[in-house]
């Protein structure tokens, strides 16, 4: 399963993702570029103020921020961008070279998985002369591209050059589990040139996205390459975007010889061993471990994973990334030797999402007689700074041990408004809460639902939490007369946030 | 294996008296009588004749410890160099530190410089105390003649003046002050077991041997120097009642150790919780949570939610302190392991479901052996099975620890957790967790190289609860294969019996140099 296998591979990424620039490759390398003529126009400036929201006072709003980075013109007033540059956006203007006016814009689709963003102004008339930016292919190895946009150094309109370096599946930053097809580049892209278009022979070729630390690498760019981009706009073609299905297993090569007795595998070189599947997969009641992957839409899977896919070996994933919520998948597999074929429905693998960053969402939290109930994903573990050894278990092989099937959202009591009521509940800060007055927590809307809830000792609230010796008891009457005066205390306008639906 | 040496600041010496002087010792209101005793005491040791070092020893050690990750590997050999304290019969009390994975241990004289080879006759790691004897008796009576036997004091309190002695280098003896601020109790150097210290308070010089330093009162040994932090100048001190526990058990010709009670438990401060536990504000007890299987109270009936009230007769407060005699408040855990033994009788007065309930039974003690992870490992090797490439190891803290602080992502992290959460692992009938230490690149490995850590749920259709069950189950492969299933991804290997074989005869002559295939003991 691809998010697995690329965490480990992303720690060595210290990239920001950058507000690129993106260049745009004349058929001469040397060819002047006339900024008068309007044609570098629809390649724009984006200033975005933005609130990133706080994972520790969740019931505030965030803390005022903002960035610049570079879109351009894709259609009628449809600008592509990254979804980075626009995430936690409260106000969007798009600025151009030559026009002073700033155009306040709006998000139109945004897909933080493959960091893209499509954004509108707010009034299109003044875009409405400007030619949109066309597609090219996946440029070759070792040709010229350059990268435009508005990076640091300076506001106007900048222009680098580079050579296409490789062509590989990358871990994207954005969200930091998500990996797709990226090409590196050795052009300059600096801060701001995110979502800038990288240009070859006039046709955009991708979107810059991301690099290294200048202490890390030199001269590494990423750009977001075209089959990336389309997918993304094909996907929101019908008004909306479905995300990324995913096959959702992890597979290990077979190259043993014992290994290939064992499986009954040939010597063709074909079959790759599914060494573990995800129950809430796509093929989760299809496929089980020790079977053999043999092809995927008749392509031939080879014993490494890799698969031939438009005259390049690949990633198999490479085959599903392509793929739509819905669409088929055609599988061949062996089980105990026998020889298998199916048709499965591809869908999304929600579980992962919580294990990296996520963005223009507003932290969900409860708050109880001073006792805050948040849910536990990336952010709220680098927020409060995590360490109880039963949480980060439970963060740490939430895929690995499957333990999403039991508690699709785990939740943390992250922290205790100190009140007569809690003084000795303090030190239990961090901790996962298991039960609440008997009821099995498995996402904070249950403990909103628990904590009303009556069980033996219905004058208690008693919950319990994972691996700590004894139960949180408060006294009901105690609790719920405190609780507003904490609540004024703190200065919370609200006692729960726990989404829109 | 780490073992924290002393780290000691030289400072100008002073004298006992002149330390002591302007310090009030700190005495029991209710003990006048004492209060002059400990006034007198810092004239006593100050007064003893400064060359007596008739009851001190130089011990030289040298020790080599296992290679933990390359388990069939020794490490390279160092030497420690203490001081012995010696006891009647011509005996000599050390620390266990002193002496872990010794592989050559000599007595010498402080003053004529004499040499004397010895062996461990008695050790307990979790107490940190060692009995030495010398190796031959023909020299043994000459070599002891001018040495004189050291009692043991159990009777200081806090507030009371002791002394550290050292050696210098011509055998003179160094006293330097050193007073009693605290007693309580505290893990020594293996994590599993918490028994009572010592705090004191005082400079303690740097000087050659100093490893395992007595700490007298009135020429008697009050305790031996544990840890010394020269930062703040305290010095924590393995007390002589513990001492005293460990030489009477040593006495009989048996040694048993020291029993626990096999229980975890919560402090009952918390009002609420009292409330709803029906504890009254005033009333004694702590909350038990966890009962280890076959413990002394899991023997005496005590239950997971039991408020536990006294132990023999000894009160528990909310803290889970007793009133002891001699120290005041402390750990009620002091009771169990430092004033019983093995084999006594317990009375232990929980409550249960309102009513208190009286349950009795003899005291235990925790084999090592017993844990499902080791908590130490000293003087003999890792047990492994290493069969065609494939390093199995059953998981220990040494171990784990020897990845130190930096390395624990992955799986040391997940290994880390098995560790620390054990009892879902014994219920299912575990013994110990044999895991894949390493896997080294041999024809039967191809393809499984990079992999380590995964914990070994069967080989060959046999589930394996200790590493002996892998070295059973690899003599019967399955149609020429062994089927290996891990807890943990990728859940199975498979390996070619016949290359197998192959390769372990390679791994015993090839490069790897590997001197024995498995270590089962």
């Amino acid at each position: 399963m691809k998010t697995r296998l690329l965490l480990p591979a992303f720690a060595l990424l210290c990239g920001v993702p950058f507000f690129v620039q993106a260049a745009e490759e004349q058929p001469s390398a040397n060819q002047a570029i006339d900024l008068t003529t309007g044609e570098w126009e629809s390649v724009v400036n984006i200033d975005c103020s933005v609130l990133v929201p706080d994972y520790r006072e969740p019931w505030n709003a965030g803390q005022p921020s903002g960035g610049s980075g570079t879109g351009f013109l894709i259609g009628k007033n449809r600008f592509l961008t990254n979804a980075h540059v626009v995430s936690n956006a409260t106000k969007l203007v798009i600025r151009t070279t030559n026009d002073p006016q700033p155009h306040p814009a709006r998000i139109v689709f945004v897909a933080h998985d493959c960091d893209l963003a499509i954004i509108e102004a707010e009034d299109g008339t003044h875009f409405e002369k400007l030619k949109p930016l066309t597609f090219g292919g996946i440029p070759k190895l070792n040709t010229e591209l350059i990268a435009v946009g508005y990076p640091i150094g300076g506001d106007r309109i900048s222009v680098t050059r580079g050579v296409v370096s490789r062509i590989d599946f990358r871990p994207f930053s954005h969200t930091q589990v998500d990996s797709h097809l990226a090409i590196q580049v050795d052009a300059a892209i600096n801060p701001g040139n995110s979502g800038g278009p990288v240009l070859q022979n006039g046709k955009v070729v991708g979107v810059a996205f991301q690099g290294f630390n200048g202490r890390v690498a030199q001269n590494v760019g990423y750009i977001i390459p075209v089959p990336v981009i389309q997918r993304f706009l094909k996907d929101v073609s019908d008004g909306h975007y479905d995300h990324y299905v995913d096959i959702a297993i992890t597979d290990f090569p077979i190259e043993n010889s014992a290994q290939k007795k064992a499986l009954k595998v040939g010597d063709d070189g074909i079959g790759v061993m599914v060494a573990d599947v995800e129950p809430a997969g796509s093929v989760g009641t299809i496929l089980k471990r020790g079977d053999v992957l043999l092809a995927m839409d008749g392509n031939p899977v080879l014993n490494n994973g890799l698969i031939r896919f438009e005259g390049e070996l690949m990633d198999m994933n490479e085959v599903v990334e392509r793929k739509f919520a819905g669409d088929k998948l055609k599988l061949a597999y062996q089980r105990d030797g026998k020889k298998e074929e199916i048709d499965v429905e591809l869908k999304r693998f929600d579980p992962y999402v919580k294990l990296g960053s996520q963005y223009n969402q507003r932290p969900r939290y409860l708050v109880y007689a001073g006792l805050v109930f948040q849910p536990m994903d990336r952010d709220l573990m680098d927020a409060h700074q995590i360490h109880d050894p039963a949480a980060n278990y439970l963060f740490d092989n939430y895929l690995t041990d499957k333990l999403y099937v039991e508690r699709p959202e785990p939740v943390i009591l992250t922290s205790v408004l100190t009140d007569e009521v809690n003084t000795h509940l303090a030190i239990y800060a961090h901790s996962v809460v298991d039960e609440i007055n008997g009821m099995k927590i498995k996402s904070l809307k249950d403990v909103k639902e628990a904590l009303s809830r009556k069980d033996v000792k219905e004058s208690y609230v008693v919950i319990k939490l994972l691996e700590k010796g004894r139960p949180l008891v408060l006294k009901r009457d105690f609790a719920e007369t405190a609780h507003p005066h904490i609540m004024q205390t703190y200065n919370i306008k609200e006692d729960a946030y726990l989404g829109d639906q | 294996m780490k073992i924290s040496l002393l780290s000691l600041i030289t400072l100008a010496c002073l004298s006992s008296l002149q330390a002591q002087g302007p310090l009030r010792p700190q005495v029991h209101e209710q003990e006048p009588k004492r209060r002059r005793q400990l006034i007198a005491e810092p004239g006593m040791d100050g007064a003893q004749p400064i060359n007596n070092t008739s009851s001190l020893l130089k011990v030289n050690v040298t020790y080599q410890s296992y290679n933990l990750q390359i388990p069939w590997q020794k490490e390279t050999s160092s030497g420690r160099r203490g001081l012995g304290v010696v006891l009647p019969n011509n005996r000599v009390l050390v620390t266990a530190q002193m002496v872990a994975d010794a592989t050559y241990i000599e007595l010498e004289l402080p003053d004529s410089g004499q040499k004397i080879t010895a062996k461990v006759q008695a050790v307990d790691y979790e107490a940190n105390l060692a009995v030495l004897a010398p190796n031959s008796p023909a020299k043994e009576k000459a070599f002891f003649s001018t040495l004189k036997g050291m009692e043991v004091d159990t009777t200081a309190r806090i507030g009371d003046a002791l002394s550290v002695w050292q050696t210098g280098r011509v055998g003179e003896l160094i006293v330097t002050p050193m007073r009693i601020s605290k007693v309580m109790t505290q893990g020594y150097v293996v994590e599993n077991a918490a028994f009572l210290v010592y705090e004191a308070t005082g400079i303690i010089r740097s000087e050659a041997n100093s490893f395992t330093l007595p700490i007298v009162k009135g020429g008697k040994l009050a305790a031996l120097l544990l840890r010394y932090d020269s930062k703040n100048q305290v010095a924590t001190l393995l007390p002589a009642p513990i001492i005293h526990h460990f030489l009477k058990d040593v006495a009989d010709g048996k040694y048993d150790g020291f029993p626990s009670l096999g229980v975890e438990f919560q402090i009952t401060l918390d009002e609420q919780f009292r409330d709803y536990l029906g504890l009254k504000s005033d009333a004694p007890g702590v909350f038990i949570n966890n009962v280890m299987k076959g413990g002394s109270a899991d023997k005496a009936g005590v239950k997971k939610g039991d408020i536990m009230i006294s132990i023999n007769g000894s009160s528990i407060d909310s803290r889970g302190d007793y009133q002891d005699p001699q120290f005041g408040a402390l750990s009620v855990s002091h009771i169990v392991r430092g004033r019983s033994f093995v084999g006594d009788d317990v009375e232990i007065r929980v409550i249960r479901e309102g009513k208190e309930v009286i349950l009795k039974s003899q005291l235990t003690r925790k084999n090592v052996e017993d844990y499902l992870v080791l908590p130490y490992l000293f003087d003999k090797g890792p047990k492994y099975v290493l069969s065609g490439g494939l390093l199995f190891q059953e998981l220990t803290r040494p171990y784990l620890n020897s990845f130190g602080n930096e390395q624990q992502g992955g799986p040391i992290l997940r290994l880390q957790r098995i560790a620390n959460t054990p009892d879902e692992f014994e219920k299912v009938g575990r013994k110990k967790i044999v895991f894949l230490s390493a896997i080294l690149p041999t024809s039967s490995t191809q393809g499984y190289e990079r992999m380590n850590g995964q914990v070994v749920d069967e080989v060959n259709g046999k589930k394996i609860t200790e590493i002996a069950d892998v070295a059973e189950a690899m003599k019967e492969p399955k149609e020429g294969l062994h089927i290996v299933k891990l807890r943990e991804f990728p859940f199975i290997l498979h390996l070619d019996a016949l290359k197998v074989e192959k390769d372990n005869l390679q791994l015993l002559n090839g490069m790897f140099r590997v001197s024995e295939l498995t270590r089962l003991e």
